[in-house]
This record gives structure tokens, C-alpha cells and sequence, in this order.
């Protein structure tokens, strides 16, 4: 039994930092229909410009956040102007392309300035665990999971509540439409991709305490973010959060019942089941193609 | 914003020139510089992962194969008074890669000499290149079993054993401590590599004959980051010792892991990560490091002929204290072809399996010691082990290569002792 809490335990509190993640992805796509594979490589450059706050002003990668989605944002915002606004009315195959030639940009750009070798953040707590009982819960995941909600609950509303919210939303259902009532869909379309790349300024902040990187570990966060909003159902917040609690519960108890070396099948398993049981995700909507422009 | 986009397009340009120019590391351009040979140089080829996932070990051993060519040229060449001359690609990490950069070597670079290139995954692909050609290929890092099942009679490994017995020197130390000292049980977490995977279960088969009950044996794969999960499930059945095969990463996040988890096993024992020096006890924390066992294969500290001026000569190249363990062993490689090549007095490509014979035949000295090998070109040789102590790598075993004269008992994280 605290063999199976503790696999519960370390499931949810990962999948919340997975949740963080996969958020920027799923608004991006959402949005702006664009599939963004550079998504990974966005994740690794936050971690390791985290790196180099705590490196050389011994700043708390957690605190960093406020330092580095500023930073992201703005790289995020000159990114979209530069290299995918010329492509917006050509179909997704050609973003993707895009995004992928940009991931590899990046990492070739990350081995130049950092070098390609393992890095690290180590605050004091790293390596630390509160321990109730029989079960530890460690302390990087739990300060990443609540930092994780706090940005979550934050985009959500901004999202919903927001002027700017609604504009990103009605921009995603009907770019016409939102045109009609006077929004700017293109400038729109910038912001929430500069947005998406910010939320991964939090998110490759965490990622940094809690996992060794280099240059190439985009690859093996891409894959499993692109598992969890195929889940959730591509483009819905909180859909991402439900596919990513479900993807760390679930990976963890593969590696505690099954085997460790089954946990990195997992995200696959999820979409196979997923793309033949709900191709639209747990919570996406199915669109109606006739009327449906993106 | 059209002129933003030309701006930010621009600079993108500027940026991909400036990393296209700080990459272009193919030809070595002779090096040396001694000015000792003359004549036309040979040339020696091998591509190495300079970039992507084995990148560090891949430039340590850009390194070792560099300091051999300015040494042979500062001494008079490798034969007939002809400097060496490098040619080293770059095969990204990557098995495709690697075959097109070996061929390329061959037969449009014409080089005269192969040497190999790091880790298992790629030497595999890499020594069947040079078989076909019938060319001599003596690597510095492929160790794995499976490399020397195919019955190539050109390929030959340049450290002191292979995979599986690469903690065989350790493990009969464990196994023959005192009764009340043995570990009972033991947990062996290992990355699905050909190299991590046969020295752990190399270390299963000694404790299991000699009663150490395995309580813990799973593969994870390099993508997989749950080490909690995993560290999770060794705490559960809580072994005395953790035989833990790993690379780099891996080995960092599971010492983290465990440390995250409070489980501190009696012994640990890593491949690979505690023998990458100062990289390893930053990313882990010193104090982490206090008692963790792995195998080395070289020590800069060693008496073994040449090693003296291999580390002055590079410290004196690429500065810093330490000497990675990867350069070393490109090295020992090169010097191993360069015994075979002094032996026969030959470098022609036609009679590149006499090379081969002479290795087979007789003993090399380098500077990891003594070297012969079978008839498969596997190394009969042991390794050395070592151990981290007050924050600095020692070697503990063999006694007579020792830098340090004591063992410590257990693993240490939170110091103590």
C-alpha cells in the first residue's frame, strides 16, 4: 500500500510540473493551429538560461522564473514575427517543418554558448524530501508542482477572465468572427505565442532542478508533451492538465509494477488509445469541418 | 514589421555563419608543430561524436588522439620520419552518420590509418565498416561483449577488459570482505546500453555465486527521467548494495534520486558517471560523492611507461588540472597502432592484417598498463577501481596501482565516518 501511495504521490506531483510543460503547446496550437515541435528546445533554453542566473548570481532557479519568462516572452514574440507569421496561411505540415528546423536551430545554438555537456541546478533543497510517515515527497517536485498551479491558475485566467483571454479564445473558435468584432487576430496570434513560449520559461526553470539536461534533451520532452495534449485533447488547458496528471500517475506506476523500461512507452500507448477511442482528447471538441476555416 | 522580420532574419544568418565557422573542426591541419618528421604525412582518420548526446566523452577523446599526434611528430614521426596527420569527423552521435564518415575516411579521404571512435553503440557500426576494408581498427571505447561475437579478425579494444568483467575486480573485493561485512542483498537499476548493461550483470553473477541475493534487477531506457519512481522501488526492498549501470545523466539523477528518496544503500557502485571527475561532483555535490565505487581505467597518478609526459603534454595543450579518463584511453588507443604499425614497418593498406597478427601475438606497453588481447582482439587485462574520497577520485584497487591506502566501507552522502 505506501509502495502504491508513493507511486500516487510522485505521479501527481510530476504530472503537475508535465501539466506546466505541455500548457504553452496546447495554447499554441489551440490558437494558431500550429504544431510546435521547437516546443522542447524552448523548454531546454529557459533551463539553461536558469542555469546561468544560478550560476553566476546564485539566484533560486525558482525565483529565476520572473527573470526568464520575461526573457522567453520577448524571444518568443521576435521568433513568431520572424519566422512563422510568413507561413500562417500554409497548411500545419509546413509548421511543423518549421518548428522542427528551429528546434534543431536551437540546439546547435545552446552546444555553441553552453557546450554540450550535462548540466545541473542544484539549490539547497534539491536533493531534500519532506517525509510524512512512510511516504517522501521531495521537495524540488513539490515547490515545482505548486509553482506549476500558481502559473496554471494564472493563465487560466487570463484566459477566461481577460480581455485578452477572450480575444485568444475567440480567435482560436472563429479567426473571422473575431476579426468582425474588432480584433486583431494577427497581433493576437503573436502575443499567444509569445505567451506559449513564456509558459515554458516557467516551465524549463523546473526542469532544470529537477533533471540533468543538455543541448539534445528536447527530443525526449517532445514526444511525451505531444502525448499529453493528444490526450487532454489538443488545444484545451485544462484538458492538458488532466492528460499530464494521468500521464505521471501512469508512468510512475509502470515503472513501480511493470518496469521501468515501460515507462517510456507509455505517452505512445496514450495516443494509440486515445487517437482510436476519442480522437478529439479527453476534453477537446470535435469541429464541425464544414464550417471550420483553420 | 516587415523590417523586424528582415532585421531578426538577418541576425539569425549572422548567427548560423558564426556557429557554422566555430564548428568547423574536421581536418586537424597536423598539429604537433614540433617539426621533428618530415616527409609526406600520414594520415590517420576517425570520426568522433563531437556533437549531440556523446559529445563530452567524444571531444575528451579528440583530445587524447591530438596530444598522440604532437607527441609522435615531436618525436620524429610515426615511420620512416613521416608526421602523422589527424583527420577527425564528426559523426553526431549518430549509427548512420558514423558509417558514411568511416567510408568517407576510406575512400575519399584516403587515410592510411583508422582509429576508433567512443562507446559501443557507435564502434559496433563503425568496426564492420573497417572490417570490410580489411583495415586495422583499434577503439578506445567499446567494450561491449557483443562488439567481439561477430568474429572480425581487424578489430581490437584498447583498455584493459571488456564490458562483463569490467567490475570483476570490485566485486571480488566485495565478495571477499569479512562475513559480517558482506552485503546480504543487492539491487542492480540499469540503463538498456551495451556497455552499462553486461558490466552490471557481469557484477550480478560474482555476488549471486557468492550468495548475494539480487532484490532489485530492472532496465530503464536514457529517455525515461522517472529515477524517483525507480528510487522509490530500490528503498522498498532495501538492498545493502546498488550496483547501478549507467552513462552520465542517469547516474547523476539517481544518486539525486536516492539522496531525494533518504535511502542511502551500504555500497554504490556506478559505471561511467563517478569516473567524469569534476562534471560528476558538481552535478551530485561534493559531499554526495564520499565512498561511491566505480571502474577507471586510467589514473594520472599511474607509473605505467609514458604517462608522465602524456599528462605534461596535456596540461600543457588543454590546460586544467584533470585529465579525462576518455582522452587517456584514445590515447593508449593510438599508441597501440602505433605499436603494431613500428612492429610490422608497415602502414599499406594490403597488408593491414599483419598489423592485425602482431597485435594478437605480442604484449603493448601504454599508459594504462600492459596490453594483450585474445583471438577476437578482446583485452585479457583488469580494470583498476576507484572511489571517491573527500572529494577527489582515488584509485583503491589493484593494490599496487592504489593512489589511496584505504577503502572506505560504505557510501557516505551525508558524510561521517
Amino acid at each position: 500500500m505506501t509502495e502504491f501511495l508513493q507511486a500516487l504521490i510522485l505521479g501527481l506531483l510530476i504530472g503537475g510540473v508535465y501539466a506546466l510543460l505541455a500548457s504553452g503547446l496546447t495554447l499554441i496550437f489551440g490558437v494558431m493551429n500550429v504544431i510546435n515541435i521547437a516546443h522542447g528546445a524552448f523548454l531546454i533554453l529557459a533551463a539553461f538560461i536558469t542555469w546561468s542566473l544560478w550560476r553566476e548570481t546564485g539566484m533560486d532557479p525558482l525565483l529565476a522564473i520572473v527573470a526568464v519568462t520575461p526573457v522567453m516572452f520577448a524571444f518568443g514574440w521576435l521568433l513568431y514575427n520572424a519566422t512563422i507569421r510568413p507561413i500562417r496561411r500554409a497548411p500545419p505540415a509546413a509548421s511543423v517543418l518549421l518548428t522542427f528546423g528551429l528546434a534543431l536551430f536551437l540546439e546547435g545554438i545552446m552546444g555553441v554558448i553552453w557546450g554540450n555537456t550535462s548540466h545541473s541546478v542544484r539549490p539547497g533543497y534539491a536533493d531534500e524530501r519532506f517525509q510524512i510517515g512512510e511516504l517522501f515527497l521531495p521537495k524540488a517536485q513539490v515547490y515545482g508542482g505548486l509553482v506549476a498551479i500558481v502559473v496554471l491558475a494564472s493563465l487560466y485566467l487570463v484566459l477566461t477572465r481577460s480581455w485578452l483571454g477572450r480575444a485568444i479564445r475567440a480567435s482560436a473558435v472563429n479567426p473571422q468572427g473575431a476579426e468582425l468584432v474588432g480584433v486583431n487576430v494577427a497581433s493576437v496570434a503573436a502575443l499567444t505565442f509569445a505567451i506559449g513560449v513564456a509558459s515554458s520559461g516557467a516551465g524549463g526553470a523546473i526542469a532544470s532542478v529537477l533533471y540533468p539536461f543538455l543541448p539534445g534533451s528536447h527530443y525526449q520532452w517532445i514526444a511525451r508533451l505531444l502525448g499529453i495534449i493528444v490526450l487532454g485533447g489538443m488545444g484545451s488547458l485544462p484538458g492538458a492538465v488532466i492528460g499530464a496528471l494521468c500521464l505521471g500517475v501512469a508512468e510512475l506506476m509502470t515503472v513501480t509494477y511493470v518496469g521501468p523500461e515501460w515507462a517510456t512507452g507509455v505517452p505512445y500507448v496514450f495516443v494509440f488509445i486515445v487517437l482510436l477511442l476519442r480522437p478529439q482528447g479527453i476534453l477537446g471538441t470535435r469541429l464541425r469541418q464544414d464550417v471550420a476555416t483553420a | 514589421m516587415h523590417k523586424l522580420r528582415w532585421l531578426v532574419l538577418a541576425l539569425l544568418t549572422i548567427a548560423v555563419l558564426a556557429v557554422a565557422g566555430c564548428g568547423d573542426d574536421d581536418d586537424s591541419g597536423g598539429g604537433g608543430g614540433g617539426g621533428g618528421a618530415s616527409g609526406e604525412p600520414i594520415k590517420v582518420g576517425a570520426s568522433l561524436p563531437l556533437t549531440g548526446e556523446f559529445s563530452e566523452p567524444g571531444k575528451a577523446a579528440q583530445q587524447g588522439y591530438k596530444v598522440w599526434e604532437a607527441m609522435v611528430n615531436d618525436s620524429g614521426g610515426l615511420i620512416d620520419g613521416r608526421p602523422v596527420k589527424m583527420v577527425i569527423k564528426d559523426d553526431q552521435s549518430n549509427q548512420n552518420t558514423i558509417v558514411a564518415d568511416y567510408n568517407a575516411l576510406i575512400s575519399r579521404d584516403k587515410v592510411d590509418l583508422l582509429l576508433g571512435t567512443f562507446s559501443s553503440l557507435l564502434n559496433l557500426p563503425a568496426s564492420a565498416v573497417a572490417e570490410r576494408n580489411r583495415m586495422l581498427f583499434v577503439e578506445p571505447a567499446g567494450g561491449a561483449p557483443e562488439l567481439f561475437d561477430r568474429g572480425f579478425k581487424m578489430l581490437f579494444f584498447a583498455q584493459q577488459a571488456t564490458a562483463d568483467k569490467q567490475g570483476e575486480v570490485w566485486a571480488n573485493y566485495v565478495t571477499q570482505l569479512p562475513e559480517n561485512e558482506r552485503p546480504k542483498t543487492a539491487a542492480y537499476p540499469t540503463l538498456d546500453d551495451p556497455f552499462a548493461q553486461p558490466t552490471s550483470e557481469g557484477i550480478e553473477e560474482i555476488f549471486s555465486k557468492a550468495g548475494i541475493k539480487t532484490v532489485y534487477r530492472e532496465t530503464y531506457t536514457i529517455d525515461n527521467p522517472n529515477y524517483d519512481g525507480i528510487a522509490s522501488a530500490i528503498k522498498a526492498r532495501n538492498p545493502d548494495v546498488v550496483v547501478h549501470g549507467a552513462t552520465f545523466e542517469d547516474g547523476v539523477g539517481m544518486v539525486r534520486a536516492l539522496r531525494k528518496s533518504g535511502f542511502t544503500p551500504k555500497m554504490l557502485y556506478q559505471t561511467t558517471a563517478p569516473s567524469l571527475g569534476d562534471q560528476y561532483s558538481k552535478a551530485i555535490g561534493k559531499q554526495t560523492t564520499e565512498g561511491i565505487f566505480y571502474a577507471v581505467s586510467h589514473s594520472k597518478e599511474a607509473s605505467t611507461p609514458g604517462n608522465e609526459e602524456f599528462v605534461a603534454k596535456y596540461q600543457e595543450m588543454f590546460g586544467g588540472d584533470e585529465v579525462p579518463e576518455d582522452a587517456a584511453d584514445a590515447y593508449a588507443t593510438a599508441e597501440v597502432l602505433q605499436a603494431a604499425v613500428k612492429g610490422v614497418g608497415t602502414i599499406e593498406r594490403n597488408r593491414q592484417l599483419e598489423l592485425a597478427d602482431w597485435l594478437r601475438e605480442n604484449e603493448v606497453d601504454t599508459i594504462l598498463g600492459p596490453l594483450t588481447w585474445d583471438e577476437l582482439g578482446r583485452p585479457e587485462g583488469e580494470f583498476l577501481v576507484g572511489q571517491w574520497q573527500s572529494g577527489v577520485p582515488e584509485i583503491v584497487l589493484p593494490k599496487e596501482a592504489a593512489t589511496s591506502d584505504k577503502i572506505i566501507p560504505e557510501w557516505r552522502p551525508d558524510g561521517g565516518g
